[in-house]
């Protein structure tokens, strides 16, 4: 089981709901509107007058083999348009009740 | 959910609610009334009292004076103003603007009365006259006849008058210089001393043979008859064969004393249409029926039953007031049409995009039809002001839709798919619409609330421009997003662009000009105090213009008509003024063949028709009315044509005074615009010789010309002074002598001859040769109890005498206006110029001179504009500071509203354009306008600041980068008005001022705040924007 972290402009949206769908991922969190700030580049998501765009963000707990074609998927997004914007983390679950 | 969120998902809801307004707009649009301007109820009335028998002084003294001490308590009166006149008081109530006039009404009639009881016994009830702008007549038409002249009058009546009164609107129909059917019985007053009969005599027998009585009931046998006495009169001939006396126990016949005849009443008004026989008849209209509607239904049947009249009557159309309104609102129509089609040329331009354009320009259509919605709900009419008020609005409603589309553009380009970038996109520009708009509202919502005349006349624009605004913006974060989400998709980049393409063509243009501003940006920001220096130089200066525009009330339209009233000496009989008319007839079809139809009625209708409230009647005066060919179908404007009409009638001796007008009389706004002096004061000999003064020396200014003096000469009167002594003596009084001279000089009407239905006088009088002279006066016969026939100079003597005139007051004063027509000045010079001519007046101290008219008006106006204007700029610093949450920003992007005004001063001189009440508001509204780009171009460099651009670089970046946006949204501004500042067809002189203000202005700003703002940005917001980063350092000291 892995945890994967989806961070990604509000945008995306539609395309994200699709990625779910298509990989039958059935269980996530979900966010609207977050703010936040790259690392290395790109304009921040701050939702004010000056950086008016925002983020949405996803947490989906999924089985080993499906985390490798949800990142394809994402980087498949992300191709489209760098400037947009799309991010995903990953990391192990250890346990879950 | 958001709005525009919910405009996104469900298309077919929003699609359906901008249906339902649209048909409702149509809807409304099918039922308003189409006026020239909106209606306004002047607020005006009028107190008429009759006193029969009491010259003008008595009637000012014991009538006027009383009734106005009385009535200047009441309520919201703003001027009282009366003319005291024989018989008659006339005091006319101005009330404030918007006043209610039936509370008003009510208060007048509480104040006449208490008032009454001390009134004089023999003055009528004072009656109350509610002047109302549809009591003035709508279409006049000339009829003339050859042989059927003399029945014309009942012939109308029939066939036309009855008919027309039928047609849904019409208020009434009347005629002026109708021939009337009258019996004469002139009598030979040597006769009838010969035979001892006197013109009493004659009446009585006449109204003891012409008449009908029933007699009672008869029965016999089984039936029940009716008795009736028959002895009305059948033909008017058996008039001659009454026997009105004996002599010497022979019967004496009407025909041995008298001449009857059966003709037209003698003449007291002349009418001429084109030099022919006429009449004049108009048709007024019920108070709010469409003008328009009414006017083409009269003229339609007019059409059919013309086919019932004689062949020689014929109609002709001298004045249709709705011609003009039509062709005005065509006009304005035309406009809106090039308007629109200018509008979307531009955004296609700057976007290159077909489905963008289509999308901005649809708000175009659905803006502007809710203002009929208001319209309609409102009770208000299409009209001039309306119209131009949409002309206005219709560059302006693209401004929301252009701004949120870029932005769902940019985001689709992005490769967003359109739905979701149409959502975010408006996410992100929203606020700052709804603030760009919430500008231009706080321009042209304190419109609605300005008072006074210029209120009446633009509260209709302040709510137009606001509701039409407010939809767009209303449109542009629904209809405009959800369009773009459906029809909007991402184009792809053509690696080899077509030759003529979009991208081939226009885009290296407008990419050029980019790169070129950048540069001239680059260069001014290290020139700055040049900059400042240079602008500065350009404000001062054009101030200094300013005084080379002239200023104005209201501008004048070339309605293709002319009226003139021509005063000879007073007293002049009718027949000499009617040779000076056919002089004029004469002079008119000679030298200008632009006249299509005239009539001239000299003289007055003694019945007083309801025509002659509205113009000056007297035997002495000459009323000419003009229509001309279209506006586009001759050489000369109505003007010229006046003016050499003026040259003309100054070249006759006989005319005292005369006035060419070339406006519709009071029917618009429009007006005559004089510069009245007014001189106060009680006698009259000081005032008249002051009036007489003034207009001499304003004669010789070139700038005035049609000066009159509103208080007329004396009239001459015969006065019969009789002996109180000797009328005693032969057992008569004043009332018996007075009645008997009044029996034999105007006549006695003792009896009516029916025909058909209708009843003509029969007037019993002496024959005109015998009474029109003193000395025939003094050989009038009298007939005293006894029968003794005694001749008038043996109890009194006639003198020639000089009335006195109609005394005006004005604030309770007594009071003589000279009026002055600006000559090929505007009306400011012109008051200028009257004021240096009347200080230059030595004024003994008891008379009070003050300078007037439309000019008062004009200032008056002024003075509102200049509230509405400090209200506006109070009202956008208002928005724009809370905006910006800054005292700077605002100010920095004020620095653009001088330079408006510098275009506006410019573009007038340019056209020889003057500062008239449109114009001015026109600069007013050029706040909200020009405003609108600074907003722009501060708030993209503010937001490139805060992402961490340095100054320069910031001013520079944004720009570049709003250029576009900018000129795209002054550009669709400045081409929706261009048709309205370039029409030229009727009734364009009303708002091309305003067109001419709102681009010069506009031109002028833009292109000087591109400049100077990022300049001033860069002058002001240095030390607050630099020192952000260090100050929240500081604050944060303690954790460093």
């Amino acid at each position: 089981m892995k945890a994967v972290y989806i961070v990604f402009n509000q945008a995306h949206t539609e395309r994200v709901e699709y990625i779910l769908d298509r990989l039958n991922i059935r269980g996530f969190s979900w966010w609207n509107e977050v703010k936040g700030r790259g690392s290395v580049d790109g304009d921040p998501r701050m939702g004010t007058h000056t950086w008016p765009e925002m983020n949405s963000a996803l947490m989906t707990i999924i089985p080993d083999e499906q985390v490798e074609p949800l990142l394809e998927k994402v980087k498949k997004v992300d191709e489209i348009n760098k400037e947009v914007g799309i991010r995903a983390f990953v990391w192990e679950i250890t346990a879950a009740v | 959910m958001s709005i525009y969120k919910t405009a996104v998902n469900k298309p077919i809801s929003t699609f359906m609610v901008f249906t339902a307004v649209i048909v409702m707009g149509i809807y409304s649009f099918i039922k308003i009334p189409i006026d020239l301007y909106p209606e306004i109820d002047p607020p005006f009335l009028s107190v008429m009292t009759s006193y029969a028998g009491a010259s003008a002084a008595d009637i000012e003294t014991n009538i006027t004076k009383r009734l106005e001490d009385a009535l200047n308590s009441v309520d919201k009166v703003k001027e009282v103003q009366s003319v005291s006149s024989d018989n008659l008081s006339v005091i006319t109530l101005e009330f404030s603007w918007g006043a209610n006039l039936d509370e008003a009404t009510n208060e007048v009639r509480d104040v006449i009365d208490r008032i009454y009881d001390f009134m004089p016994e023999g003055a009528d009830r004072p009656s109350i006259f509610k002047f109302n702008t549809s009591m003035m007549p709508i279409v006049f038409y000339a009829i003339t006849a050859k042989e059927s002249y003399p029945g014309l009058d009942k012939l109308l009546e029939e066939k036309i008058i009855n008919p027309l009164n039928r047609v849904e609107g019409v208020g009434s129909v009347s005629m002026i210089g109708a021939p009337k059917r009258v019996v004469y019985v002139d009598a030979d007053p040597r006769r009838l001393d010969a035979y001892n009969i006197s013109i009493e005599q004659i009446g009585n027998v006449i109204a003891a043979e012409n008449l009908n009585m029933p007699s009672g009931n008869i029965k016999m046998g089984e039936m029940d008859y009716q008795l009736r006495i028959q002895g009305e009169f059948s033909e008017s001939s058996e008039l001659i064969n009454l026997v009105v006396g004996n002599f010497n126990g022979t019967p004496v016949f009407l025909r041995d004393v008298a001449i009857v005849r059966d003709s037209l009443k003698d003449l007291s008004l002349d009418e001429k249409i084109n030099g022919q026989r006429g009449l004049r008849m108009f048709v007024m209209k019920q108070s709010g029926a469409n003008t328009v509607k009414v006017a083409r239904e009269v003229n339609k049947n007019l059409e059919i039953l013309k086919k019932n009249l004689p062949p020689d009557v014929e109609i002709n159309l001298i004045i249709d007031t709705s011609s003009f309104i039509k062709g005005s609102i065509k006009n304005l129509s035309e406009t809106l049409l090039w308007a629109f089609l200018f509008v979307v040329l531009v955004v296609l331009f700057f976007l290159g995009r077909w489905r963008a354009t289509f999308i901005i320009g649809l708000t175009i259509p659905i803006s502007l039809i809710v203002s009929f919605i208001y319209l309609f709900l409102t009770g208000n009419s299409i009209n001039v002001i309306s119209l131009t008020s949409l002309s206005i609005a219709i560059g302006m409603v693209v401004d929301d839709a252009i701004v949120v589309l870029e932005n769902i553009t940019k985001h689709i380009e992005r490769g967003n798919s359109p739905r979701e970038a149409a959502i975010y996109a408006t996410n992100e520009v929203w606020l700052s619409v709804i603030i760009t708009t919430l500008v231009v509202v706080a321009v042209f919502f304190p419109l609605t609330l300005v008072g006074g005349l210029t209120g009446e006349m633009f509260n209709q624009l302040g709510w137009i421009v606001s509701i039409t605004v407010v939809t767009s913006t209303m449109a542009a974060i629904t209809l405009t997003p959800m369009m773009a989400s459906r029809i909007m998709k991402l184009r792809e980049k053509k690696i080899k662009p077509k030759k003529f393409s979009f991208q081939s063509t226009i885009e290296p243009l407008l990419n050029g000009l980019d790169d070129y501003y950048e540069s001239l940006l680059r260069w001014s920001l290290k020139h700055k105090t040049l900059i400042i220096i240079l602008s500065l130089t350009v404000f001062v200066s054009s101030l200094m213009l300013m005084k080379f525009v002239g200023t104005d009330f209201m501008p004048q339209t070339d309605e293709s008509r002319i009226t003139v009233a021509i005063e000879l000496q007073t007293g002049t009989r009718v027949e000499e003024t009617m040779k000076i008319a056919r002089k004029m007839e004469r002079i008119v079809r000679e030298r200008y063949p632009e006249i299509e139809i005239m009539a001239a009625s000299s003289g007055s209708d003694d019945a007083g028709s309801m025509f002659s409230l509205f113009s000056t009647a007297g035997s002495n005066i000459i009323n000419m009315m003009m229509r001309l060919q279209h506006v586009n179908d001759r050489q000369r404007t109505v003007w010229e044509i006046a003016d050499d009409m003026r040259q003309q009638i100054a070249q006759i001796p006989e005319i005292i005074t005369a006035t060419v007008s070339t406006s519709g009389g009071g029917m618009g706004m429009g007006g005559d615009n004089t510069v009245d002096v007014e001189i106060y004061g009680f006698d009259f000999n000081t005032t008249n010789k002051l009036a007489e003064e003034i207009k001499l020396k304003l004669s010789k200014l070139p700038e005035a010309t049609d000066i009159t003096v509103s208080r007329k000469n004396d009239k001459p009167e015969l006065q019969v002074i009789l002996d109180k002594d000797k009328i005693a003596l032969h057992g008569l009084n004043t009332a018996v002598v007075s009645t008997m001279i009044r029996n034999r000089i105007s006549g006695t009407v003792t009896s009516r001859f029916k025909e058909e239905g209708d009843e003509y006088d029969i007037r019993v009088r002496l024959a005109e040769q015998f009474r029109s002279s003193i000395t025939d006066l003094e050989e009038l016969t009298i007939l005293n109890p006894m029968g003794k026939k005694i001749k008038l100079k043996e109890i009194g003597n006639i003198e020639e005498y000089w009335g006195p005139p109609a005394i005006q007051h004005k604030r309770k004063e007594r009071i003589v206006t000279v009026k002055a027509k600006p000559n090929g000045v505007s009306l400011g010079e012109l008051a200028k110029k009257v004021n240096l001519v009347v200080n230059d007046v030595k004024v003994p101290q008891e008379v009070l001179i003050q300078v007037g008219g439309a000019y008062e008006d004009q200032q008056e106006s002024f003075m509102d504009l200049a509230l509405l204007m400090l209200l506006s700029l109070i009202l956008v610093f208002i928005v724009m500071a809370s905006q910006f949450e800054s005292f700077t920003m605002p100010f920095i992007i004020m620095f653009s509203i001088p330079f408006a005004f510098t275009g506006v001063i410019l573009a007038l001189l340019i056209t020889g354009t003057t500062l008239s009440v449109v114009a001015a508001l026109g600069a007013v509204l050029l706040i909200g306008i020009v405003v609108k780009n600074g907003i722009v171009l501060v708030d993209f460099t503010n937001l490139m600041r805060d992402r961490g651009m340095k100054l320069y670089e910031a001013i520079v970046v944004s720009g570049r980068s709003r250029l576009r946006p900018v000129l795209m949204t002054a550009l669709t501004t400045i081409l929706g008005m261009l048709p309205l500042a370039l029409s030229t067809g009727e009734g364009s002189e009303i708002w091309r001022p305003m067109g001419i203000t709102v681009i010069g202005g506009l031109v002028f700003s833009t292109l000087v705040t591109m400049v100077l703002i990022p300049v001033m940005y860069g002058i002001l917001a240095k030390s607050g924007e630099r020192d952000k980063v260090m100050k929240i350092r500081k604050k944060f000291q303690t954790l460093d």
